[in-house]
């Protein structure tokens, strides 16, 4: 039998992320990049991250990594989503290589949530 | 039922019938001589390969010695095209094929292309089906072989194969047919069919995986050239020892299929539209391909979903997003790109291929997992306009 493509973090994420949804009252960021979309949006308590919530349209790798994405910088200065950890997303999750870009895309809505969070 | 697996790709693989595996283990136990040894033994074997032909041969309506045992479906096919289309270069070198055919089927007019031979690929409609007078038009006076699939692998579309039959007849094209999803699922009359060459594969009718056959109709100007050589067996055509425990399965298949053709059309059509009705609520979907195809296949797709995610969230049914052949590229289906859909449509494609021992409890709940999976990941998604 051949490996599993997702591994156990990547299918619980998939089936029930606790971080999927609306933020009321947050503030959000969005990119479409093709068929691949994702969105955002977080809410500030004395600059810390004190809610961060996605949705997103990919495969379940990009599901599961804007859940790790969520669960990582919850409680971090906002200053925190300068810095993406790619490495450790596609190693958590077991990300193929080829999907690299779909992950990078995470990056980018991070990073625009980051500068809008700024103003 | 969450936690036990739900087959309903039976369009890839079928499982092997009882008395099919009963027969093969009989066989294997039984005789372990190579059927082209002389002695009483190798004799023994070819009774029951002979007795395999025969089954077969009555599954076709044609006589056994008609049949070529291959390894399966592509070797029929890379046999009856390449060595079909090499045996007639006396009329030309103009072939003709549907962009919608299976790998196994396109992938030899390629390699034949590059060896000089001319393709056309005719188009098929929005619907799947080729119109015999577009595939009369792409004919030629050096038009010298044609193949057609009988059954489409993703859709279930069904040609009209007696009528594209007769139009090859009358301009003298050598006809090919690749019947891996109809033999054993349709009535299938040979006897009465304008067909030169079948290809088949057990393990699409409950046989064993590893055996198939290439018929070649016993007529004038009907042969192919060997594409493997060596060992003399089979007249040449396709040397090599033959499997007598395999060969023995597919006849039983074939005799058990006989039997079974009517009643198991009767159920997968009460399935299929049991399936249809329980998810054509869902916003979005399209049935792709003719809604008068084979019964044991429902190909959907639906607007703005992941393909992947849909497979995954649809666990656990076991179906296909492509044909089990070339799932594996992550490429939209170039058949149903073939139909017109766009990359998206063809992208959240899924095929859902049922079989004999399809229950309704198994159906009602595929049903229900697909309408709870594209509700997922639509809640998940945002919206399309930002």
């Amino acid at each position: 039998m051949s490996a599993d493509p997702y591994n156990r973090k990547v299918r619980d994420s998939f089936a029930a992320p606790p971080h999927a949804g609306e933020l009321a009252g947050g503030i959000d960021a969005r990119v479409d990049a093709g068929d691949l979309r994702v969105e955002f949006a977080a809410t500030l308590e004395d600059g810390r991250i004190a809610a961060l919530r996605f949705r997103a349209r990919g495969c379940p790798h990009v599901i599961a990594a804007a859940e790790w994405v969520c669960d990582y910088y919850e409680g971090k200065p906002a200053e925190a989503l300068e810095v993406f950890p790619i490495a450790r997303i596609m190693e958590d999750l077991a990300v193929p290589t080829e999907k690299t870009g779909r992950i990078l895309v995470l990056e980018d809505a991070i990073q625009s949530l980051g500068r809008r969070l700024k103003h | 039922m969450p936690g036990k697996m739900i087959y309903l790709d039976y369009a890839a693989s079928t499982p092997v019938d009882s008395r099919v595996l009963d027969r093969m283990r009989e066989v294997a136990e039984l005789n372990c001589a190579n059927p082209s040894s002389t002695h009483a033994a190798g004799r023994e074997a070819q009774a029951i390969i002979a007795e395999a032909a025969a089954q077969l041969a009555e599954l076709l309506n044609v006589s056994p010695g008609s049949l070529i045992w291959t390894s399966g479906a592509t070797e029929s096919d890379n046999l009856a095209i390449a060595g079909g289309a090499r045996h007639r270069t006396h009329r030309g070198k103009h072939l003709v094929t549907m962009k919608t055919e299976h790998k196994a089927v396109t992938d030899v007019f390629e390699a034949l292309a590059k060896q000089g031979f001319d393709v056309t690929w005719v188009d098929a409609g929005a619907d799947g089906l080729l119109c015999p007078d577009s595939f009369a038009a792409a004919l030629r006076d050096d038009t010298q072989f044609a193949s057609i699939m009988y059954v489409n692998n993703e859709t279930g579309v069904i040609q009209d194969i007696e009528a594209l039959g007769t139009i090859c007849r009358e301009r003298d094209v050598l006809f090919h047919v690749d019947a891996a999803q109809a033999v054993g699922k349709l009535p299938i009359d040979l006897g009465n069919l304008p067909v030169d060459l079948l290809s088949l594969t057990g393990h699409k009718f409950y046989g064993p995986k590893g055996i198939g056959a290439l018929y070649i109709a016993d007529r004038a100007g009907c042969h192919v050239e060997p594409i493997l050589y060596g060992g003399g067996q089979q007249r040449s055509i396709r040397p090599g020892t033959l499997p007598t425990d395999l060969i023995a399965g597919l006849g039983m298949a074939a005799a058990v299929a006989a039997t079974r053709i009517e009643p198991d059309l009767a159920h997968l059509r009460a399935l299929r539209q049991l399936l249809w009705e329980g998810i054509r609520c869902v916003d979005g979907i399209r049935l792709n391909g003719d809604p008068g195809g084979f019964p044991g296949i429902l190909n959907v797709s639906v607007e703005d979903i992941d393909g992947e995610s849909l497979l995954l969230a649809l666990e656990p049914l076991l179906v296909a997003t492509g044909s089990a052949c070339n799932s594996k590229t992550g490429e939209p289906s170039y058949v149903l790109r073939a139909l017109g859909l766009g990359d998206d449509q063809a992208q959240s494609a899924i095929r859902f291929s049922l079989g004999r021992p399809t229950t309704r409890d198994e159906v009602e709940f595929a049903a229900a997992r697909y309408r709870d999976a594209v509700a997922h990941l639509r809640k998940l998604a945002p919206d399309r306009a930002a």
